[in-house]
């Protein structure tokens, strides 16, 4: 069975328990891979799982391999696919073999064998969710990833944190007692752009999360107030003001000035790079409102590309380059709309619910996380853009969140 | 030319008429750590002085006060007043122009003293749209004081968008009293 596009409809998942074969005997282990699996599968949109109190068999008893097990266990409690597996403990080394179901039709879809230290095992359950998606619906899944965002949740100030898309290894990133905003991943999701008033003057800051050190950009143009990093992390462009005016320069990685992009009096903001590198969008006010364009980063005349709303900002170009996701004032509030890269017709992604703001593609380009008022505070939640289905909150805790940056799948 | 202040060591290089300036910048925690000891990460992304003035009577930034604790105050907080903006603008309101008159007044007699401007916005547009917006605002005071007659060197602007309000309700008056640029002095020379 192949699951092409997204519907409203889920498919009932049930995730056994991991088989101890040595080393886990109080299945915590097993417990972290199914509850990080569970948790991914579920932001998916694609899947429901079964409850696990249902479960008539219990995996320490039975196999984990095709013969080994009674399908009609799991087609009795309406499992339509099936997660199995075991884990072995040895050499302080972890091994976990997990292996999908097709309950229905009794076969097996796919299985994946990973092994590392016992710390690693939230992620070996985020890959084995990716290949889960990947099997199904022919497009690996967005969840080996790492999730950026400002957040006021330690204080009254607007910190960057990190964490993972299913909410687990939070990290914080700044600690200044002024204002951080607009974090974004470079491709290896190992540097985050930012931008920091912690001098008392915002200026751009790349922070190398692996190296545990960061560089601060400077230009004699004016002052920094945003930016955005190419997908091979080797140009920057930035939006600099001088004496009012607010322009895009694209940079080398250095801060090395290659060239002005736009020359107006008036503002123009929020950068995003198409996946290529070779093109971006962006705000700009020269029609008389803030509106988004996009332009070759060789420079040359910008394209407007909405025209519709009187105040449309904060693009972010799909991983495929084909769409443009963007957000739209209506009556003092957001919504998160997407539109052709070629401009066309928006489409209305989220509901008209609190205000939607500053979306982000998963690497997949099937979610958008944003930040919604929703709820009450701000929180990045995750939206599915073929279905429009907002899935959950990504984040919890006090303060509020926002300006999500999700990153691309993280390396080997 | 940008020039990048890049952080590794403690010593500045010049390379190819780039300066680059070392500061330690190690980031706070390990990786995969629950949150920062704020000890340790204080020695990370300490306040260095950068915004502070000389002069005796200097007035603090509103992003230094509130980073020290005395919160977001405007209106009245020095000898010059705020003024006011419409929405999504940034030209001088007519109503507004007494104030500045009188502000650039009280510059002229005191001939001594800089003013840094804070543009700010209320918070019902983009983030970075509306640093951009209170750049404009900023820079909107420094042409007319400059038209009265002040040196613009005397004047030096700073945009904290809607980052820094004053009022919290969601309604007009209140996002009309965000919409503003506010007046800090300070003596010796302006920052910028």
């Amino acid at each position: 069975m192949t699951i092409t596009g997204a519907s409203a409809q889920t498919w009932p998942i049930a995730v056994s328990g991991l088989k101890n074969l040595a080393g886990d005997d109080s299945q915590s282990i097993s417990s972290r891979f199914d509850r990080t699996l569970s948790r991914d599968l579920t932001l998916s949109g694609y899947y429901t799982l079964v409850d696990p109190h249902t479960f008539i068999e219990d995996p320490q008893k039975s196999g984990y391999q095709l013969g080994q097990f009674n399908f009609d266990d799991w087609k009795s409690i309406r499992a339509e696919f099936l997660v199995k597996g075991s884990v072995q403990v040895s050499g302080g080394k972890v091994q976990i073999t997990a292996r999908l179901f097709d309950v229905y039709q009794q076969r097996s879809m796919m299985g994946k064998t990973f092994s590392g230290d016992p710390d690693e095992v939230p992620r070996m359950a985020r890959r084995f969710a990716d290949a889960v998606l990947e099997v199904v619906t022919g497009t690996k899944g967005p969840f080996d990833s790492k999730l950026a965002f400002v957040s006021t949740r330690r204080g009254r100030f607007k910190e960057i944190f990190t964490q993972s898309i299913d909410g687990q290894d939070l990290f914080q990133v700044t600690n200044n007692p002024t204002i951080n905003l607009f974090p974004m991943w470079d491709h290896n999701a190992d540097q985050l752009l930012y931008l920091s008033y912690k001098t008392m003057a915002p200026a751009l800051y790349i922070a190398n999360l692996v190296e545990r050190r960061e560089t601060r950009i400077d230009t004699h143009h004016g002052r920094i107030i945003g930016g955005a990093i190419s997908p091979d992390g080797h140009r920057i462009v930035a939006a600099i003001e001088n004496a009012g005016a607010t322009n895009l320069y694209l940079m080398d990685s250095e801060g090395n000035e290659i060239r002005e992009l736009s020359d107006t009096g008036g503002i123009n903001v929020s950068p995003s790079f198409a996946p290529d590198g070779q093109a971006l969008a962006f705000t700009s006010d020269r029609s008389g409102t803030p509106q988004v364009y996009t332009m070759s980063i060789e420079g040359g005349a910008p394209k407007r590309i909405t025209y519709s709303g009187e105040y449309n900002t904060t693009p972010a170009i799909s991983p495929k380059g084909d769409s443009i996701a963007y957000q739209s004032r209506s009556g003092g509030r957001f919504d998160i709309f997407k539109i052709p890269i070629a401009g066309g017709t928006p489409e209305m992604l989220t509901d008209g619910s609190g205000s939607n703001e500053s979306a982000s593609w998963s690497p997949d380009g099937r979610y958008i996380a944003f930040a919604s008022t929703r709820g009450g505070r701000s929180r990045i939640y995750i939206l599915q853009v073929e279905s429009h289905k907002i899935i959950s909150a990504l984040t919890e805790g006090n303060g509020n969140d926002t300006n999500p940056s999700w990153s691309w799948w993280l390396g080997d | 030319m940008i020039r990048i202040h890049r952080g590794r060591g403690g010593s500045v290089t010049r390379t190819a008429g780039v300066m680059r300036i070392v500061a330690a910048a190690l980031l706070c925690c390990s990786l995969g750590a629950a949150g920062c000891s704020s000890k340790k990460a204080q020695g990370v992304d300490n306040l260095n002085g950068a915004g502070s003035q000389v002069g005796t009577e200097t007035d603090k930034s509103t992003l230094e006060k509130n980073a020290s604790g005395e919160g977001v105050i405007g209106g009245q907080g020095g000898p010059l007043t705020d003024i006011h903006f419409g929405y999504n603008d940034y030209t001088v309101q007519p109503q507004d122009s007494s104030i500045l008159r009188a502000n650039a007044t009280w510059l002229q007699d005191h001939p001594d003293r800089n003013v840094q401007v804070e543009g700010n916005c209320d918070d019902r547009g983009s983030e970075e749209y509306n640093i951009a917006l209170g750049a404009k605002r900023a820079q909107s005071a420094k042409d007319y004081l400059t038209t009265l007659g002040i040196s613009p060197s005397r004047i030096s602007t700073i945009s904290y968008g809607k980052e820094l309000p004053i009022c919290h309700e969601q309604d007009e008056s209140c996002w009309q009293q965000n919409r503003r640029d506010h007046f800090v002095v300070s003596g010796g020379q302006a920052s910028r």
